[in-house]
Parts: structure tokens; C-alpha cells; sequence
């Protein structure tokens, strides 16, 4: 459970990202590795361009400059479900599931990358095999966030932490090899926290994932994250093990001297 | 009986005919596209069917085939209707709600005025003496034809949306970007719904040619446009019935009051006035409302854990 020292492959490789909006440079130049297996925490202030990291790197928003590899391949403004079809998935910072659709066919949506059912196959019904592994891995998915027992009920109808695991249970369907998390313990309490932590790490281990985390909430970042990249106006100002990053003094200076 | 047929068999054609159109545009629906081309594929579809039917061009295929050129006028428009559902649809998707039903009304004017103005098509006087489909000696009979369809075209959207294309198609209505996000290719699917309902309205316009005896550029205008989309508002956009309901409601209601002379007109107007206020999921949908669906059955066999994707590197 300590910190991944040993050297492992890049799973993804940011050189000089860039996203101008307007006059507004939102991600101004960054670069970074993330490694296969590790759980990296995305830290900053607020507007300091996470979001819009994630979005380019899930395909969401083109980037203006710069490129991205995921193992090898260039994926720099690839379509968002081509990226998912390659194996990166995330969650939205302000939910954003099917919400007038029950949470069982959320996650059935999501397996729509790893299965083949056309038009005709679904309309004459030879799918079937397909279909039924379906609804078992989607049962089995609830299952893992523990929303099985409210597997028919409406998306828009659960509290915002159970909306919030459904998001995870949605993104691990698409299979992914890398899970993007963002902001995934905003509007929790403490104890939520404790749980959502340990719940990360058990879907990491479980899946064999590489997991990238933005969160606000430092102590949880110190104590899941392997290493922590640090943004600020846009600008990757420090990238390191949690440990280091808290005591360099300009991260203290932007982000942790005002907690 | 066939008193009754004679006299209402017109009636009860065209509100079958009604619902297959609130389908047609339904389809693109579930894929969250508000489209209003169908009146445009409906028109086409007839115009294939009339000029097949009736074009000396065709008298040679007419007299070897004999009553096989009519499911044979069927393929042909539903081949070319979904060829340019395809050709229109791949640009026309781009945009995005009120942008696309308007993009779509431009596509009915074009095709209207086009066949205003061709040599084939008849011009503005149209095609007329279409000769009526197997034989027919009486407009009820169409009900052989019309109602196989329908059934046809439930099956097929019942079906549909219990599959993966289905689900594509619901992801993208419910939140496009989220849809992409989660691996379903957005343009793919919004294009495929806008196909199967132009292939649908093609087929009903071809079926529809001999039924109405002549076609002309009346039959694809802005106005057929609004009134599919209110049978589909009316009846419900949630559910296959809803269309169905909708557009056989729609139909029926000013011959029903027919007595009421000028005055069926205001009725008409009411009853979509007050169905769009008191019932804004549709009457199939206020009437779904009340029976909550029931919860899904957990298969027999889930795993215990899921196992690691790509068998764990």
C-alpha cells in the first residue's frame, strides 16, 4: 500500500498540452507521465484547469497544442468514445449520468465499447448470449457499488454519493484500463471521504487499474495517491510523491498555504 | 360489416396511415433529433411508387411483373429514401435541437418544389389514375397492406429498444456527451434513427400512391410536418403506442365531428390546446403514468466479483 517506487511503464504521456479559450489559457503547456498501475492525484486551486485536463484527455475538448500518447498510440483529439474504446473512462465533476434512465441501464449503456450487437442482431434477437452477459455485468457492477438493490430505480432518484458511486459503476463498464475520477468525493462528509477512499483503492486493486484523481480535499489526495501533480493557472507547477509536493514551497504558496 | 368498411374503411386506413407516420418521426426521436423530414420521404416514396406505376418507362417491368411491382415500389423507395436519409442526415445531425427540425422543414420545401417543377413527377398537376394496389376494388382492403406494416413497424421498434442500438439511441437523447464518453458514437446512431424513419415514411408513401389513386406536392408540406409532430406530441413520445394513438386520434377527431361543420376546426384546436397543457408526456404517457414499470429481475447467475478486463497484464 506504500507509494509504487519501482519504475513501470508509462500508460500515458502529456507533452505540452495546451487549451486556449478565447484570450483565457486554461491549460498552458503540460507535460507529465502517468505510469501504469499508479494512482495519480490532480491538485489545485479552483480554475486552475483540472477539468479541462481531463477533458482533453478523454477526447471531450480538442486540445489547441501539444499531444497525447496512451501506450504509444497518439490520441490527441481523438472522438471521446474512440478514447473510451482504447480503455480510458471517466466521471464528471458535476454528475453527469442518463438520469431519466433506471441505474441498471446506466451501466448496461456503458458496455456498449465491448459488444457488437447491431441493428438487425438486436431487432431479430441472435444477440442473446451478448444480452445476457450484459445484464449479468451490469448487475454485477451494481453489486460492486452496492446499488443492486435499487437496480430499477431512476438515476436522477439517488442521494448525490450514490450518484456519484453509479458514475463510478458506469465508467468501469466501458472496461477501462484507466479511470479518470473527477472530483469524486465533492458534497461528501468526512466519513464518506474515509469510505470513498478505500473504495477507490479496492476498485484499483480489483480492476488492475491506473486511477487519476482531481480532489480539492488534500488529506484524501496525501493519503490514496501514489504521486500528485499540482496545477495552478493552468501550469503544471509540481509533480512528485505526495510527501514532496506538500513541502514544495510553490504549492504552498498556491494551493496547500491557504488550507 | 362491409357496410360499415365501406363507409369508414377510408378512415380507419388513414389513421392507421397516421400512426405509421408518428412512428416515422418517432424513431429519430428516441435518439433525442427532433426531426420533421418525414413528410419529405413519405412524398418521395409516393413519387417512386406513382412514377413506377404509372411511367411508360416502366410498362415492360409493369407487364413482367404484374402484382409483384408493388412490394417491388416498396423496396425501391425505401432503398431511396434511406440513401438520402443518409446523405441529408450525416450533415443535418450536426445540429442540434430547433437548428435541425428547421433544417429539416428546408429539406420537405426543397423536395416540394422540386417535383413542383420536374417533368416526371408531373409538376404542379401531379400523377394521377395510379393504379390501385393488387386489385383492389375497395380503399378498406388497404388495411391488408397498411396494417401488416404497422404491426411490422411495432415489433421492429419494440425490439430495437430492447437492444444495444436501443440503449445508444436512449444514451444519446438523454445527455450526447455523456453518450460519447461512455464509448457510443454519437453521429453513428443519431444518423442510423434518422434513417430507419425515413426508410418507414418512404415505404408508407409508396403504399400510400395507389391507395390515394394520385400524389402530387401537396402531399410532403410544412403542414403534414406540424401534424405528425402533434400526433407524436398528443400521443406520447415515450412509448411505440404513443404515435400509434396519436395519430389515429388526430385523424378520427374532425371526421367524428364532421357534424359540427366549422365548428370541428375549434374542437380540434382545443383538444391540442389542452392535451399539450394537462398531458405533456402524451395520453400514453399519462396513462403509463399511473402503472409504475416493474423492477428489473436480477439474472439467476451474477458473479461474485468482477473479474480484472483484459485478463489482468
Amino acid at each position: 500500500m506504500t507509494a509504487v517506487s519501482t519504475e513501470r511503464a508509462t500508460v500515458l504521456e502529456a507533452r505540452g498540452l495546451t487549451r486556449r479559450f478565447g484570450g483565457l489559457v486554461a491549460v498552458n503547456d503540460v507535460s507529465f507521465d502517468v505510469r501504469e498501475g499508479e494512482i495519480f492525484g490532480l491538485i489545485g486551486p479552483n480554475g486552475a484547469g483540472k477539468t479541462t485536463l481531463f477533458n482533453l484527455m478523454t477526447g471531450l475538448t480538442p486540445p489547441s497544442s501539444g499531444t497525447l500518447t496512451y501506450r504509444g498510440h497518439n490520441v490527441t483529439g481523438l472522438a471521446p468514445h474512440r478514447i473510451a474504446a482504447l480503455g480510458i473512462s471517466r466521471t464528471f465533476q458535476n454528475i453527469r449520468l442518463f438520469r431519466a434512465l433506471s441505474a441498471l441501464e446506466n451501466v448496461k449503456i456503458a458496455q456498449h465499447v465491448r459488444t457488437g450487437a447491431g441493428l438487425w442482431a438486436g431487432v431479430f434477437g441472435t444477440a442473446r448470449a451478448e444480452e445476457r452477459r450484459v445484464e449479468e455485468r451490469a448487475w454485477a457492477l451494481l453489486d460492486l457499488v452496492g446499488l443492486a438493490d435499487r437496480a430499477g430505480e431512476l438515476a436522477a432518484n439517488f442521494s448525490y454519493g450514490d450518484q456519484r458511486r453509479l458514475e463510478i459503476a458506469r465508467a468501469l463498464a466501458t472496461e477501462p484500463r484507466v479511470l479518470l475520477l473527477d472530483e469524486p468525493a465533492a458534497g461528501m462528509n468526512t466519513a464518506e471521504k474515509g469510505q470513498l477512499t478505500a473504495f477507490i483503492r479496492e476498485v484499483h486493486d480489483r480492476f488492475d487499474l491506473t486511477v487519476l484523481v482531481i480532489e480539492h480535499h488534500v488529506p484524501l489526495v496525501m493519503n490514496l495517491c501514489d504521486r500528485v501533480a499540482v496545477l495552478n493557472f493552468g501550469q503544471l507547477i509540481a509533480v512528485g510523491d505526495p510527501g514532496a509536493v506538500q513541502r514544495d514551497p510553490k504549492v504552498i504558496e498556491a494551493y496547500l498555504g491557504g488550507e | 360489416m362491409s357496410g360499415f368498411l365501406e363507409q369508414y374503411g377510408f378512415l380507419i386506413v388513414t389513421m392507421v396511415q397516421a400512426g405509421l407516420l408518428g412512428l416515422s418521426l418517432y424513431f429519430p426521436l428516441q435518439a433525442g433529433q427532433l426531426s420533421l423530414a418525414s413528410p419529405g420521404f413519405y412524398a418521395l416514396g409516393g413519387y417512386v411508387a406513382a412514377i413506377m406505376l404509372t411511367n411508360p418507362a416502366f410498362s415492360g417491368l409493369r407487364d413482367t411483373l404484374g402484382n409483384g411491382m408493388f412490394p417491388l415500389t416498396w423496396l425501391v423507395a425505401a432503398l431511396l429514401c434511406g440513401l438520402l436519409g443518409l446523405f441529408v442526415g450525416v450533415p443535418a445531425l450536426r445540429l442540434r435541437g430547433i437548428y435541425l427540425a428547421l433544417a429539416t422543414i428546408a429539406f420537405v420545401e426543397i423536395l416540394r418544389v422540386v417535383s413542383l417543377n420536374l417533368a416526371v413527377t408531373g409538376g404542379a398537376i401531379g400523377i394521377f389514375g395510379i393504379p390501385q394496389a393488387f386489385g383492389f376494388q375497395d380503399r378498406w382492403q388497404y388495411l391488408w397492406l397498411f396494417g401488416p406494416l404497422l404491426l411490422l413497424t411495432l415489433l421492429f421498434a419494440r425490439q430495437l429498444e430492447r437492444s444495444r442500438v436501443g440503449r445508444a439511441f436512449r444514451a444519446i437523447r438523454e445527455d450526447e456527451l455523456a453518450a460519447d464518453a461512455m464509448g457510443v458514437p454519437p453521429t453513428r446512431y443519431k444518423v442510423l434513427a434518422f434513417v430507419i424513419g425515413a426508410v418507414l415514411a418512404g415505404i408508407v408513401g409508396a403504399m400510400s400512391a395507389p391507395f390515394l389513386n394520385t400524389w402530387n406536392a401537396k402531399q410532403g408540406t410544412f403542414d403534414a410536418s406540424i401534424a405528425i409532430l402533434a400526433f407524436v406530441l398528443i400521443g406520447g413520445s415515450r412509448n411505440i403506442w404513443g404515435p400509434v394513438v396519436g395519430g389515429a386520434l388526430l385523424t378520427a377527431i374532425p371526421e367524428v365531428l364532421r357534424f359540427l361543420a366549422d365548428w370541428r376546426l375549434i374542437i380540434n384546436g382545443l383538444v391540442l390546446v389542452v392535451a399539450s397543457l394537462y398531458l405533456p408526456q402524451g395520453i400514453v404517457g399519462a396513462l403509463q403514468g399511473v402503472r409504475r414499470p416493474p423492477p428489473p429481475r436480477r439474472p439467476p447467475s451474477v458473479p461474485a466479483v468482477v473479474e480484472a478486463p483484459g485478463g489482468g497484464a
